[in-house]
């Protein structure tokens, strides 16, 4: 059967401020990179389109500031996202215990339908810095956090030197489509518009 | 105000309910094709943000809800074989929407979808786009709208590198773009505070700081533009910029647009338009804390230096000190309000930029502490606490960077800032100065460098006219007092001249301490003088004559007059130890008639004002055991001291005391080096005298307890016997030790209803000994041979 829509996935990228959440994102999208810090002030997104096996689908990556005074709105863009990809530094011993509080927050304020099977990954940027000689967290440390939050997917990357990064966001997008559920208006409290073609497997009410 | 907030929910759900009801007219429209339904359902859609009632959270997620749909709005009208109408045409027809804000947020969408198509050049539409916007003049939606136009529009600016790019001078028209949305959204967040009656003023500031972001957004998105190097930021976009913060002259949106603009761009740009940025602050309002801007640029540029070595010729190359330094003097001149610690706080920030940058230049920093000196002058006393936090971080700061005092020592302001600390706060910052000290065994070698330091740590030294008399807790002054005690130990030359200047001020400034600090400066010194002396003594053999100014004399002389000072404590027990000690020294340097007066001194103590039983025996202990290694003294010197060293023994209270001190002043007649004395007789009859009083020690225990004392006495004695038989004292006889081991075994098993199990077991590996001397053989396993167990 044809693909007859276009799957949107929207994911969050989240994490303390100069971690590398902008460089990854540009990275991935532009493949560029630059040295020079620029905080991020407020969220935006940048699109990408990849193919997951046969379905075309357009990712939504939502950049996030890490300082907490560049989010005077809140985070009513964190709704309906269908991933949320958590960025520490690997020098930075802060910006890996603060991950917990950005868990925490994302459920809070995202409050997904079940906050258990949300699909999380964690990124463990900045693998680069003095050939690995300034790593404050090891890979060991981060994957022990991983398992005891849910076995979170874990990925070491380095925005600069672009490792890992496209197998990242790949892994991000594969997690979303699982996880997505087409909020599919027909199904929201109108049922007599149920077409045939629309029928789906599972609970249409 | 409760009830206030209700309504905001219902009308927010309200809002969410109205654009999920026309959002799912509008899908079945998409799904089949029907443009015309489509424009009308998202027309009513979003037609929901036209609302008044919502502060901006709320508002944002009505918005968030109402871009969802739009997402999906936006691929369909992309894919124009589904409607059939061009781009062109389209742009054209959803300008027929009743109401102007669906209009334009459909205007938008179409826009991008039109950028897209790139059938007319980016810049036109973009151009067109912006300038619609100004049809909604209300400030929230307003501020949204262009919000969308600048996400929508992010990734098709006509950027360097970009499918987008037109012409030459195309970042050019980007540039432009953002600006003046910039520019827009910057008036109608302006706006906002001109609205509503004052008593809602409050939170209409509040709304306003929500919205903050949406502004500075643009600015984020004006960095991330490529073709924005150095050149364009220096001489189109900074100063487009802050014109815009100046003349919006509003302190709310000067603050947040200030920091934005700091912590957006690159510290490379910062660094070369200083000047600029810097001109910009003394326009600003009058209440917007610019202490606080320059304090984040300064540590951006901090951090910045510290990242790399490579980056510190640029800050050279563009004076950055003088200018942010010069800034801050603008700043705090202007502002005349500022409380204290917001200009120390800038001063600490500074400093901390050029201990970073510059840490060589010296000058800079005694400069910031001048300008610091010349802030805290200005005001009376200085009481805030946080204020004083921030001098005690000023001052730490060049201790922590250089590792050592003596450079902070140089700094000529250092010492004047610390005297504008209140009492309390001195004492904090040479407790912190003596623990660098201490941490990197810092050694201050020169007398001045010593004056400037214990004018420093005068807090310390002596009590200040005028201070609070606070009740310091104890255990602080002890710690207080033995840092400044461990502090002397660090005051060192290898230079005798040198040295005894230094001795010299440290008295002077110990003197002033007083009865409660003296007991922990004076023993410090003495011993450091002590030192000094040996080194001498050590040194006389080179030196011809007396051509040395500093000798061991004058040096005894200072001693003497610092270990007097202690009776005004009074500290008797100290002192005495401490004239021992400058005996001992006398004796090391031949100096006979001053090891006399030492003795002397010590004796006077002991006598007059040594009254504690236990504080004599060991006094008296020392002096015997001090005694005992002098070797510079005459007979008849010698003789007067050990005759009152056993007269005092034996005139102990307790007769076990008695008994310990008079067997130790056997020693005093029986030195082991090679020409030491050796009298034989004298020995015993000391130790004789010592048996007596045991035995007359073990009567008394009888007669007032019905039994015995313990026999340790005894065996101790029993021991000093078989030393001196061993070191070859021919007056004592092994028959004589026999006598005695039998007059122990006599004690013990008349005592035999209570057992010591201690004197027994010394006994018995005295015993062992014995036996173990007997098997030895040669010339010891004759002499031991006699003993007869």
């Amino acid at each position: 059967m044809a693909m007859r829509r276009r799957t949107l996935l929207k994911v969050i990228v989240l994490g303390d401020s100069g971690v590398g959440k902008t460089s990854l994102m540009n990275q991935y999208v532009h493949k560029k990179f630059s040295q020079q810090y620029k905080a991020t002030i407020g969220a935006d997104f940048v699109t990408k389109e990849l193919q997951i096996d046969d379905r075309l689908v357009t990712l939504q990556i939502w950049d996030t500031a890490g300082q907490e005074r560049f989010q005077s709105l809140g985070v009513a863009f964190y709704r309906g996202a269908d991933c949320c990809a958590l960025v520490y530094d690997v020098n930075v011993i802060k910006s890996f215990d603060n991950l917990d509080n950005w868990h925490e927050e994302f459920l809070k304020q995202a409050n997904p339908t079940d906050p258990r099977t949300f699909p999380f990954m964690l990124l463990g940027n900045k693998i680069d810095i003095d050939g690995g000689n300034s790593r404050v967290v090891s890979e060991k440390k981060a994957k022990d956090w991983c398992a005891s939050n849910g076995n979170i997917p874990y990925f070491e990357t380095s925005a600069k030197e672009d490792i890992n990064v496209d197998a990242a966001f790949l892994s991000i997008a594969k997690a979303a489509l699982a996880n997505e559920r087409e909020q599919d208006i027909y199904f929201q409290g109108v049922p007599e518009a149920v077409t045939e073609t629309e029928q789906r497997s599972g609970c249409a009410c | 105000m409760l009830n206030g907030i209700e309504d905001e929910e219902k009308w927010l759900a309200e809002g969410i309910a109205g654009i999920q009801h026309y959002a799912f007219f509008m899908h079945r429209a998409l799904d089949s094709n029907n443009l015309r339904e489509a424009l009308k359902y998202s027309a009513q859609m979003l037609s929901e943000l036209r609302t008044s009632k919502l502060p901006p959270h709320k508002y944002y997620e009505l918005y968030m809800r109402a871009f969802d749909e739009l997402k999906r709005l936006e691929l369909f009208f992309k894919d124009d074989s589904k409607h059939g109408v061009s781009v062109v045409d389209l742009y054209e027809l959803v300008q027929h929407a009743g109401n102007i804000l669906p209009r334009l947020y459909l205007l938008c969408t179409v826009g991008s979808i039109y950028i897209k198509s790139k059938e007319a050049p980016a810049k036109e539409i973009l151009k067109d786009l912006v300038e619609m916007c100004r049809g909604v003049q209300h400030p929230i939606r307003g501020l949204f709208l262009r919000s969308y136009l600048a996400q929508i529009s992010r990734d098709k600016l006509p950027d360097i590198g970009s499918e987008y790019e037109g012409d030459a001078d195309s970042v050019m028209d980007a540039v432009e773009f953002v600006l003046q949305n910039f520019t827009e959204m910057n008036k109608l967040w302006g706006r906002m505070q001109h609205q509503g009656p004052g008593r809602v003023r409050e939170k209409r500031e509040k709304e306003r700081s929500e919205l903050q972001d949406l502004v500075g957004k643009n600015l984020h998105v004006l960095s991330q533009i490529e073709g924005v190097d150095l050149e364009m930021y220096k001489e189109t976009v900074l100063p487009r910029v802050l014109e815009q913060v100046v003349n919006c002259k509003d302190d709310l949106a000067q603050y947040y647009l200030m920091d934005c603009i700091i912590q957006v761009f690159p510290d490379e740009y910062h660094l070369q338009t200083l000047e600029t940025l810097m001109s910009a602050c003394p326009q600003l309002q009058p209440t917007v804390d610019v202490k606080t801007v320059l304090s984040r640029l300064m540590d951006r540029l901090s951090n910045y230096a510290a990242s790399s070595a490579d980056v510190l010729p640029e800050f050279l190359q563009v004076e950055a000190f003088s200018k942010l330094s010069n800034a801050i003097g603008k700043v705090i001149e202007a502002q005349v309000d500022m409380p204290a610690v917001g200009a120390i706080t800038l001063y600490v920030s500074l400093l901390t930029f050029t201990l970073r940058v510059h840490p060589d230049r010296l000058d800079h920093v005694d400069q910031v502490l001048g300008a610091c000196v010349k802030k805290l002058s200005n005001i009376p006393k200085l009481e805030d606490r946080w204020a004083m936090k921030q001098v005690v971080a000023l001052l730490s700061a060049p201790l922590e960077k250089y590792n050592d005092i003596v450079t902070a020592l140089t700094l000529s302001n250092y010492p004047r800032v610390m005297d504008h600390l209140d009492i309390g706060t001195n004492k904090v910052m040479a407790m912190v100065i003596i623990q660098s000290i201490m941490k990197n065994y810092s050694c201050i070698s020169t007398a001045d460098k010593v004056e400037v330091l214990f004018e420093l740590i005068k807090g310390l030294i002596k009590d200040i006219d005028g201070a609070d008399v606070e009740e310091l807790d104890e255990e602080d002054f002890k710690e207080e007092q033995n840092s400044v005690a461990r502090l002397i130990h660090m005051l060192y030359n290898d230079e005798p001249e040198e040295m005894f200047k230094i001795i010299c001020i440290v008295r002077k400034h110990t003197m002033a301490g007083g009865p409660k600090r003296l007991p922990f400066t004076v023993s410090s010194l003495v011993f450091s003088a002590l030192r000094l002396v040996r080194q001498l003594q050590g040194l006389e053999g080179d030196i011809v004559g007396e051509d040395m100014p500093v000798t061991p004399k004058k040096i005894f002389q200072l001693l003497t007059q610092m270990i007097d000072s202690l009776s005004a404590v009074p500290s008797p027990e100290l002192a005495l130890r401490l004239y021992l000690q400058c005996a001992e020294a006398a004796n090391c340097c031949d100096l006979e008639h001053l090891a006399y007066e030492f003795f002397t001194q010590a004796f006077v103590l002991y006598e007059e004002e040594i009254a504690d039983s236990k504080a004599q025996v060991t006094a008296i202990h020392l002096i015997i055991g001090t005694l005992q290694r002098m070797n510079v003294f005459g007979v008849e010197n010698r003789d007067t001291l050990t005759h009152k060293a056993t007269g005092y023994s034996a005139r102990l209270l307790k007769k076990a005391d008695q008994c310990r001190a008079v067997y130790a002043c056997s020693h005093l007649f029986w030195v082991d080096d090679q020409d030491g004395i050796k009298d034989g007789e004298r020995v015993l009859l000391c130790l004789k005298r010592a048996l007596r009083i045991a035995n007359a020690a073990q009567q008394m225990a009888n007669a007032a307890r019905g039994s015995g004392g313990p026999v340790t006495l005894f065996v101790e004695i029993l021991n000093k016997y078989l030393y001196f038989f061993e070191k070859g004292n021919r007056q004592i006889t092994s028959s004589a030790i026999q006598g005695l081991i039998e007059l122990i075994n006599t004690e013990t098993q008349s005592d035999s209803t209570n057992p010591d199990s201690i004197s027994d077991a010394f006994l018995a590996s005295t015993l062992r000994y014995i036996q173990f001397q007997k098997q030895k053989g040669g010339i010891t396993g004759e002499k031991f041979e006699s003993i007869k167990l």
